[in-house]
């Protein structure tokens, strides 16, 4: 049972340490997403890498309408993963929505997770009263009409939009990935992601967390890095990364790097 | 950017190149601009007997005719097609973006997809298998995924998935026994645990309603037989939407287990109650004892009580004994029917929940509430519905498109097409088709296995023509075997040919060449300094058509190593050996040759720069170049084919144009043929050491004069390494050198780091410089150093590591000095790349790659030094520090005259002084340096100087330097902090591994201080005299001594001060020829960067007035 979730979502494990790391990537990109930040930890850990069932490198046969309605199916294939790994214990590095499936899936198995470092995190992307998540639903609205009427044009203005930061070459790669995701699963995705709302449950999060934020992020304004560190119920610290953009590993692997490092040695 | 006609044709097969052709018929008629999926749609519709056509026929599930239907989906398309604007356009109206996405996708579709059927037809015809035509089929299913086509299909009562099934299974003669929709999708039986993939779930997969996700999670939960608390921003909605569904549906929606559950809500009780302050207690007791009487009453799963928001019972403004005698009621309800009463209720934020258990601790084990996290308010399925009706039809049902017949594929063709190489999926197939003779089997059943017989059947009844009984028997074990054997193939081609997981089947394919490439690196390099005539990137091209297959690739690399010290016999007839095992052995030689021969001419610069004289000209053989050959060209240095040159040369050009796998043969042969014209006259390898060390240091020693100790050392590691002792690698010999600079004079070692690279590379090109503490970090621009270049890496870093980079101009540059600055701030992966390089002679960068660092030669600074080196050895403290003159800015230089302030004038008969504006440490400094000066008298001439800076006002900023230089002094000293734990350790292995270890003094800016100002005093006098004073800024004087620190030539700074500051002291006397004392200050212009900079030397061409 185990190995054909392994295969279906692309599981591998690579390095060669003693400590566990997962590295799980967000909405519109696939575990290459993580390629140039690898090398930093192959030495020091055993890294495991899996794709998102909504990644365009997972059969998009495998994406279930009913099933994937909620962050919690991604949850269970997460702990599955895990589990039919036998982790016990381990490191979790999340970006965006993998970020907050991290957070869910430390709520239900605490003693799993020694840490988490999340990434462009945000319990929720619209706003609300008391709340800014940088969404007014009306935008999100637009942004669903526009990858309906036209997702290739979407994705081409998205994904510099994104990256923010100028490198041509994050540009292209996340475009790349974000191509391959079938349309209609793109949308749904969204849809998922921009109706869930962590913010009551951060409080359950006991594991220590590392929220590392960018100076500039398109989807996560700096204030949410802010009320995630007050709301979270382990201690956790914000790092503030000297770039901008929504995928500092993919624009900036080599200061994101060392922060993770940092990060993940305390 | 719409993609023109034509282009989008090479993705299609013929009948699906038709398809789009009708398409832009439409589109052109219509004169709209471009043509979109619709048009294709309407292309479609419009043939008679289409695919797309039959499908929607059998997809048809309205209770109308299918005439009206189609009527209908005809308007609809011809209203949608309406709406689009039209305009002029051309003959043929460009593919949308959106349509050629579609085939994009169709056609990662069908690769991912593809029986190996199809990829053995594309191999076997050696045809470009990158492009990949996309069938009619294909095209068609991704023409569905259009949202816009979905829509319009859906607006005439279509339902696009099941037009995709029906595409996709073509009509089934016989009566399928199963129904596709009612079956799971795979997903939930095949992948996941029981748990999650309960098949028959008894929630109903039809009529989904508002927040059913959560309603069955809660539902779930509830089966366990858990007190719930439900936390979330939704978690009251949920609850209420939970209550109202069990209520109203009769527990429908519960799962069996748990069915008949009743639910009663006392949210409204609680609230009552509390509100009024808990007077009625009766009224609560009552409802208690009803409650308990259902209890006893009660059969079956249940009762659970809701006791609502719980935010209600913390509220501050309550009197606490009316919430804790509900408390205590509830949790006496709760022990009295423990297997019957279960408690739920729900909470926006956690925070209430650990209010509510500080004032009741007890709660956590009396109620024992289990949190269920509540993350979404609404499914994303509900939204569709709610914003528009049309979207409903197409979205929440792409599911299904995953169903039974189609589930083969996650199961092994996505590994199987994915991991593996071309070449090793192509041997796989060769296996597979060799076993599928061996069985009566067809080919076509390859991709059945893992399904269940029934599947398999299925499968087989939609079209393979296959018969059922025999597949059902022979398929089990055979499919069993092809799986074995696709393992076998994807195993293998992973470790050998370390194809990636996840790139694509070019891809890999792509890097397997490259490893190639790599290997024949050496050849290829060889041959562009031999023959120069050539360009590498032919070459490289050639290598690529090498018809060598990977296995030789992979041997040549291990032979490398091995074969080193085999002394070359292969005479220059070799060139038409082809069997492979001479191929090796000639490219070993060939290698080990090209990793010496730089070092046989250090003596002969101009022979290396101009490597096409050594074919060309047999006058090259007279050159004295003898050094570093050792015993491996003793056997063939006596050979005399010198004349045969020209001979060679052909050879190797004309193997060059059409059988490039003999190439390392023939380019070995032209390389020998130099080789003994530079070995006329072998001597001893003490011989050469001696000239070879007294050569570079003699050369070093010009530019860098001041490091005579460093000079000295360096040049006996060199030639050490050169002559092959000194290595601590084993038996193997290697080319590369490292160095490692340690201490302080930046400069310094960044000119030895340059003149090496001229005096053994040719050329101060070859030089590659990286700073690695530049990373992230931003450049100040004003520096005096800017204005050189000093760190190449920076200028060219976005996007890239540093690795990235360096590999990048490693094979670039093979032959090279590769200058790292700072070494000791290498970040990880720096760290890790190179400490490999330097103990196996690979320098891996970001993707694994390796690029071979023999030639090489690294020169790592870094100015603290490891373990007890005593690499400070300071006689005094220096009045100037690196640091400070580090700091030194661009700026233009100006002359200003004032009235001499009291009492400043002709001290001592000195007319130069340097106004500084340091810290206290560091104070005047005069010419002639009084030894005694004291500290008040200092502090004098300090505040004294500050003075009429005042009255100049618009140049100084006088609030700045006491931080700042406190803050340069800081920065200056190693920030041990930036350093990550791991980094000193590594620092100290990778210091052991170097060849040499050395030692920078500390250069000694005072004395060129000195020496400046005793210049710029003799320019002085000449233009004013003896009686005026000079006062020279300190920032300008920082300046003078960090250009002449920098400037090539020895004399620049001394030039400089006799044309430029000379002209403007004369100028300024001109201007000024006033009787009354005055004093002249050299000052600079803060923040006017110099605009025209003096020839030679990074200082101003003329000084302002």
């Amino acid at each position: 049972m185990g190995t054909n979730l392994l295969e279906a979502l692309n599981v591998r494990v690579v390095g060669s340490g003693e400590k566990i790391l997962v590295l799980a990537h967000g909405f519109g990109t696939d575990q290459s997403a993580w390629q140039r930040i690898l090398p930093f930890f192959t030495q020091n850990y055993s890294i495991i890498l899996y794709d998102l069932v909504c990644a365009g490198s997972v059969n998009p046969d495998h994406f279930d309408f009913e099933r994937y309605t909620s962050l919690h199916a991604y949850v269970d294939d997460l702990l599955n993963i895990l589990d039919a790994l036998r982790v016990d214990r381990c490191s979790y590095v999340g970006h965006s929505v993998s970020a907050m499936v991290g957070l869910l899936a430390s709520i239900r198995r605490p003693e799993l997770f020694s840490k988490l470092i999340l990434i462009g995190a945000s319990p929720r992307f619209l706003n609300d009263k008391d709340y800014h998540g940088g969404f007014e639903r009306a935008d999100i609205e637009n942004v669903f009409v526009a990858m309906e009427a036209n997702y290739e044009a979407w994705v081409n203005g998205f994904a510099p939009l994104a990256v923010g930061a100028d490198v041509p070459a994050a540009v292209r790669e996340f475009s790349r990935t974000l191509f391959n995701m079938r349309p209609d699963i793109t949308l749904f995705v969204s849809r998922t992601v921009f109706n869930s709302d962590l913010r009551g449950i951060l409080g359950l999060v006991k594991v220590p967390c590392c929220i590392i934020q960018t100076s500039k992020d398109v989807s996560v304004p700096a204030s949410v890095a802010e009320y995630l560190k007050t709301h979270l119920g382990g201690g956790s610290t914000v790092e503030l990364l000297r770039t901008e953009g929504h995928l500092p590993h993919l624009s900036a692997p080599a200061l994101l790097a060392p922060v993770l490092r940092r990060a993940l040695s305390r | 950017m719409p993609t023109l006609v034509s282009l989008a044709r090479q993705f299609l097969t013929d009948e699906a190149a038709r398809v789009l052709d009708d398409a832009v018929a439409v589109a052109r008629r219509r004169s709209h601009a471009q043509t979109t999926s619709l048009h294709a749609v309407s292309a479609l519709l419009a043939l008679p007997s289409s695919i797309l056509r039959d499908a929607c026929a059998r997809s048809r599930n309205s209770a109308c005719s299918s005439r009206l239907q189609f009527g209908a989906l005809e308007l609809c398309v011809g209203v949608s097609l309406d709406r689009l604007p039209s305009s002029k356009t051309a003959d043929e109206p460009p593919i949308s973006n959106s349509l050629m996405a579609a085939i994009k996708r169709s056609q990662a579709n069908q690769r991912r997809h593809s029986d190996n059927f199809q990829l053995q037809q594309i191999h076997c015809n050696q045809q470009a298998a990158s492009v990949l035509k996309v069938e009619l089929k294909h095209f068609i299913l991704s023409i569905m995924d259009d949202p816009i086509v979905s829509r319009v299909f859906g607006e005439a009562g279509f339902r696009s998935c099941d037009i995709k099934l029906a595409v996709i299974h073509p009509p089934v003669t016989h009566a399928s026994n199963f129904s596709r929709t009612r079956c799971p999708p795979v997903f939930l039986c095949n992948l996941t645990g029981s748990e999650l993939g309960r098949p028959d779930s008894s929630f109903p997969s039809s009529g989904r309603e508002d927040g059913e996700e959560n309603c069955r999670r809660i539902a779930e939960a509830l089966v366990k037989g858990k007190n719930l608390l439900l936390l979330g921003a939704c978690a009251s909605d949920a609850l209420n939407r939970f209550i109202e569904c069990v209520n109203t549906d009769g527990g429908g929606i519960l799962p069996t287990e748990i069915a008949g559950l009743s639910l009663i809500s006392v949210e409204k009780e609680i609230i009552e109650f509390l509100s009024e302050g808990g007077n009625n207690r009766e009224k609560m007791d009552f409802k208690v004892e009803e409650l308990r009487h259902k209890l006893e009453q009660c059969s079956g799963p249940g009762i659970v009580l809701s006791f609502g928001e719980l935010k209600a019972l913390v509220d501050e403004k309550l009197s606490s004994g009316a919430l804790s005698y509900l408390v205590s009621k509830l949790t006496g309800l709760l022990e009295g029917f423990k297997d019957k009463l279960r408690l739920m209720g729900a909470t926006a934020v956690y925070e209430t929940y650990s209010k509510f258990l500080g004032e009741f601790p007890a709660i956590e084990k009396d109620w024992d509430l289990h949190i269920l996290p509540i993350t979404s308010s609404k499914s994303p399925i509900d939204c569709f519905g709610s914003k528009s009706s049309l979207m409903g039809s197409f979205v929440p049902f792409g599911g299904f498109f995953s169903t039974p017949s189609d589930l083969k594929y996650p199961l092994c063709n996505v590994a199987q097409s994915i991991t593996q190489c071309h070449l090793c999926t192509a041997k796989y197939e060769q296996e597979v088709t060799a076993m599928l003779k061996g069985s009566t089997v067809s080919i076509a059943d390859q991709y059945s296995e893992n399904l269940p017989s029934w599947l398999q059947m299925a499968q087989l009844d939609t079209g393979k023509g296959l018969d059922v009984a025999k597949t059902k028997n022979d398929g089990t074990t055979l499919n069993a075997r092809i799986l074995g054997l696709q393992r076998k193939w994807s195993d293998f081609c992973q470790r050998i040919h370390r194809a990636q997981p996840f790139s694509k089947f070019d891809v890999s394919q792509g890097r397997a060449q490259a490893l190639v490439l790599e290997g024949f690196q050496y050849v290829a390099d060889r041959k562009e300094s031999s023959s120069g005539s050539c360009s590498r990137d032919s070459l490289l091209n050639e290598s690529q058509c090498a018809n060598l297959s990977l296995g030789v690739h992979m041997d040549l690399q291990n032979d490398f190593p091995k074969r080193n010290s085999i002394p070359i016999t292969v005479d220059s007839e070799t060139e038409n050996v082809n069997c492979q095992s001479k191929l090796i052995k000639e490219a070993s030689k060939s290698q080990q040759k090209e990793k010496d021969s730089p070092w046989f001419t250090p003596l002969t610069l101009p022979n290396m720069s101009l490597p096409a004289d050594h074919t060309s000209s047999s006058s090259v053989t007279s050159v004295t170049t003898d050094l570093g050959l050792g015993t491996i060209f003793a056997s063939c240095s006596r050979r005399p084919n010198t004349p045969k040159l020209g001979d060679h040369r052909e050879h190797y050009q004309h193997f060059l144009g059409f059988n490039s796998s003999k190439f390392g043969i023939s380019e070995s042969n032209s390389h020998q043929v130099i080789q003994p014209s530079s070995c006329s006259n072998p001597s001893s390898g003490e011989h050469f050491d001696s000239r070879d060390y007294k050569s570079i240091k003699k050369a070093l020693n010009e530019k860098v004069g001041w490091q005579e100790d460093a000079i000295c050392a360096i040049s006996q590691a060199i030639s050490r390494c050169k002559a092959g002792y000194g290595r601590h690698r084993g038996s193997t010999v290697r080319g590369d050198i490292w160095l490692t600079f340690v201490g302080h004079d930046k400069v310094g070692k960044k000119k030895i780091a340059s003149m090496l690279a001229e005096i053994i590379f040719g050329s101060h090109e070859n030089l590659i410089s990286v700073d690695l503490s530049f990373q992230g970090g931003v450049n100040p621009s004003d520096s005096v150093f800017e204005c050189q270049e000093l760190n190449d890496y920076d200028v060219k870093f976005r996007g890239k590591t540093v690795v990235d980079y360096i590999a990048m101009e490693l094979s670039k540059k093979p032959q090279s000095v590769l200058l790292l600055e700072n070494v000791d701030k290498a970040d990880f992966l720096a760290q890790n790349s190179l400490f490999q390089a330097v103990t196996t002679g690979k320098f891996p960068d970001s993707h694994g790659r390796e690029i071979s660092t023999n030639n090489m030669i690294f020169v790592t600074t870094s100015t603290i030094g490891m373990g007890n080196t005593n690499f400070q050895p300071l006689k005094e403290p220096v009045k100037l520090s690196e640091e400070d003159i580090l700091g030194a800015k661009n700026w233009q230089m100006q002359i200003l005259i004032e009235h001499a302030a009291e009492g400043a004038s002709g001290s001592n008969g000195r007319n130069v002084k340097i106004s500084r504006k340091v810290t206290s440490t560091t104070s005047v400094n005069k010419r002639k340096l009084e030894g005694t000066t004291n500290f008040t008298e200092q502090e004098l001439n300090y505040k004294a100087k500050k003075l009429p800076h005042k009255v100049l006002g618009s140049s100084l900023d006088l609030n700045l330097p006491v931080e700042e230089t406190e803050d340069n002094t800081n920065s200056g000293c190693c920030d041990s902090d930036s350093i990550s734990e791991n980094s000193e350790t590594w620092l100290e292995d990778f210091f052991d591994q170097v060849d040499e270890k050395v030692l920078f003094k500390p250069f000694d800016f005072d004395a060129l201080g000195e020496k400046i100002v005793m210049e710029i005093s003799i320019q002085f006098q000449k233009a004013f005299g003896s009686e005026f004073l000079l006062e020279i800024d300190d920032e300008v004087m920082v300046q003078m001594i960090a250009a002449s620190w920098l400037s090539a030539r020895s004399r620049a700074v001394e030039d400089w001060i006799e044309r430029v500051l000379g002209r403007g002291f004369t100028e300024a006397r001109q201007k000024y020829h006033s009787n009354v004392k005055y004093v002249v200050k050299l000052v600079t212009c803060r923040g006017l960067f110099v605009e025209d900079q003096a020839a030679g030397i990074c200082l101003p061409s003329r000084i302002n007035l």
